[in-house]
């Protein structure tokens, strides 16, 4: 079987990712290099079977135990996002994940964080949405909900500010509207939308063990690195 | 072969092997024991792994290195590559940028790498003979269907070149002799032969087909064969997204354009033009037909 390595050890996790073509069919393969690789790369399987509970790509993520293990991820079609995506040019496709998210997080029985949902772990077919790369996957408190979608806002507003160095009026009224779109509904006991950047960056450093990083923090989550005045701007612009 | 979840030890830098898929019944070979990360990754995923170099001093600090990491299938042995003839014993031979140095002692009459006392007194000075009797042993030595994995470095290409051509052309204008002369005429010979085969991977490939191997892929591998973050099956570049690896660089504003400059070039030479023979490594795996 051909493979080609996509990449090795991404902010140190200890973990290669191929994709390997097989005779008749293309899939992805995780492998880890080490023990703490092996511990990512479980993680990672009981995300995706969080995720595709009782759904048929479930039956097409293999998880081999060996002395190292594998996690192989089927090639899902649609369209992928670049990680450098901005606002810009994808708002309907975020209003589409906020929603999506709003139904598929509440309802599932047990509450979870993906912790590192950005746009281009999203592949949209249609009205079909898949999610990858569940490496930071782990189980939360319900009163956390929004920190993955508010974690993916400040992802975006950050490569749009690296791209025109500031947010346009058009970019603001977009983000205040994703957050009317998230909290509705929402109970009071959240412990994250009532200043969203600021109380997702708390999440990210009450709960880092959570998140399996063997990394800096502030190399792997730009949320984590930015100055705190910033998520103070974003947030009055967002909950005012 | 579940061990304890007690060491972090990474070993990223053999992801290479990782294109092979070591089967637990495995019994791997890996000639010069260049890359320590690659015997223990081996060895970790085979039944046995043996490991050939001719240096005590290299062995001694190998055998340290394993016991370290708590390997206990791996098998040192003290020998020159062509000392030790196995026969149909091993389903995979490992030859990690050996076969540059292979090349670089035969240029050089001498060992700069191996113990000199080791390296066999007769030496066979040429290029094509040496390797293909090398090829031989590691054919003779695997089952059938066995693997070959093979890495090496392109960028000897420019430096050996330049670097010989430089030394031998100054000599050569400095003061004329006989001897001088001769030795130019068997330099050109041996850079060619070298340019000829150790280079393009067209030419490693007719050596392979030469010495009866069969299903031979060959890889571009970013940014260096002893730690690759990118690699590329030749065969499949139709299909295969090229992106400069990033050369993470936070000292000084020089070296970061010198980056975003190589990043741009990279991106030219290999996403553009496609001109994959200028990559920095390359991998080869090959079978042992059945």
């Amino acid at each position: 079987m051909l493979c080609e390595l996509i990449t090795n050890n991404t902010h140190n996790n200890n973990i290669a990712l191929y994709k390997c073509y097989n005779t008749n069919k293309v899939f992805y393969r995780k492998a880890a290099f080490s023990h703490w690789g092996n511990k990512v790369i479980e993680n990672e399987k009981k995300g995706y079977e969080w995720f595709y509970k009782d759904t048929e790509p479930l039956a097409e993520i293999r998880f081999r135990r060996k002395y190292f293990y594998e996690l192989d991820i089927p090639q899902f079609k649609g369209k992928k996002f670049p990680s450098e995506s901005v606002i810009s040019g994808n708002e309907e496709t975020i209003e589409m994940i906020i929603d999506f998210y709003k139904g598929r997080w509440s309802t599932n029985d047990i509450f979870a964080i993906h912790g590192d949902l950005a746009l281009c772990n999203f592949i949209i077919d249609k009205n079909n949405i898949k999610l990858v790369d569940w490496e930071h996957f782990h189980y939360s408190d319900k009163e956390y909900f929004g920190y993955d979608i508010i974690n993916m806002l400040f992802i975006l507003i950050y490569h749009e500010s690296k791209r025109t160095f500031s947010l346009n009026k058009r970019n603001r009224d977009f983000l205040k509207k994703c957050y009317i779109q998230l909290v509705e509904g929402v109970g009071s006991s959240n412990k994250i939308l009532e200043k969203p950047f600021q109380n997702a960056r708390d999440y990210l450093l009450k709960f880092t063990d959570r998140f399996l990083i063997n990394t800096n923090t502030y190399d792997k989550f730009v949320l984590f690195g930015s100055p705190l005045s910033v998520l103070e701007h974003f947030d009055s612009i967002v909950t005012k | 072969m579940l061990a304890p979840q007690h060491n972090y030890t990474n070993l990223s830098s053999a992801v290479g092997l990782g294109l092979i898929g070591f089967n637990e019944k495995d019994i791997v070979v890996d000639y010069g024991c260049m890359c320590f990360d690659s015997l223990v990754y081996a060895s970790r995923l085979s039944k046995k792994i043996v490991g050939i170099n001719p240096s005590y001093e290299k062995l001694n600090t190998l055998q340290n290195r394993l016991v370290e990491e708590d390997v206990k299938n791996c098998d040192l042995v003290n020998a020159n590559y062509n000392e030790q003839h196995f026969n149909e014993v091993f389903n995979c031979v490992i030859i990690n940028s050996f076969l540059e140095q292979l090349i670089i002692d035969t240029i050089h009459n001498k060992s700069i790498f191996f113990d000199s006392i080791i390296w066999p007194k007769k030496k066979d000075n040429s290029l094509g003979e040496t390797r293909i009797g090398f090829l031989q042993t590691v054919y003779d030595g695997l089952r059938p269907g066995g693997m070959l994995y093979l890495s090496y470095t392109n960028k000897l290409r420019f430096i050996v070149f330049l670097l010989l051509s430089k030394l031998e052309i100054m000599s050569f204008f400095t003061s004329f002799s006989l001897k001088k002369a001769l030795r130019f005429i068997s330099l050109v010979k041996a850079i060619y032969l070298f340019l000829y085969y150790l280079l393009p991977q067209k030419g490693f490939e007719r050596l392979l087909k030469t010495n009866g191997f069969v299903d031979i892929e060959k890889y571009a591998v970013f940014p260096d064969h002893k730690y690759p973050l990118k690699i590329i099956p030749l065969s499949k570049l139709d299909e295969c997204s090229f992106e400069p690896v990033l050369y993470a660089s936070r000292e000084g504003s020089l070296s970061r354009i010198f980056a975003g400059v190589k990043r741009r070039v990279d991106r030219l030479i290999f996403k553009k033009f496609k001109l994959f023979d200028l990559s920095p490594s390359f991998i080869i795996i090959a079978r042992k037909v059945s």
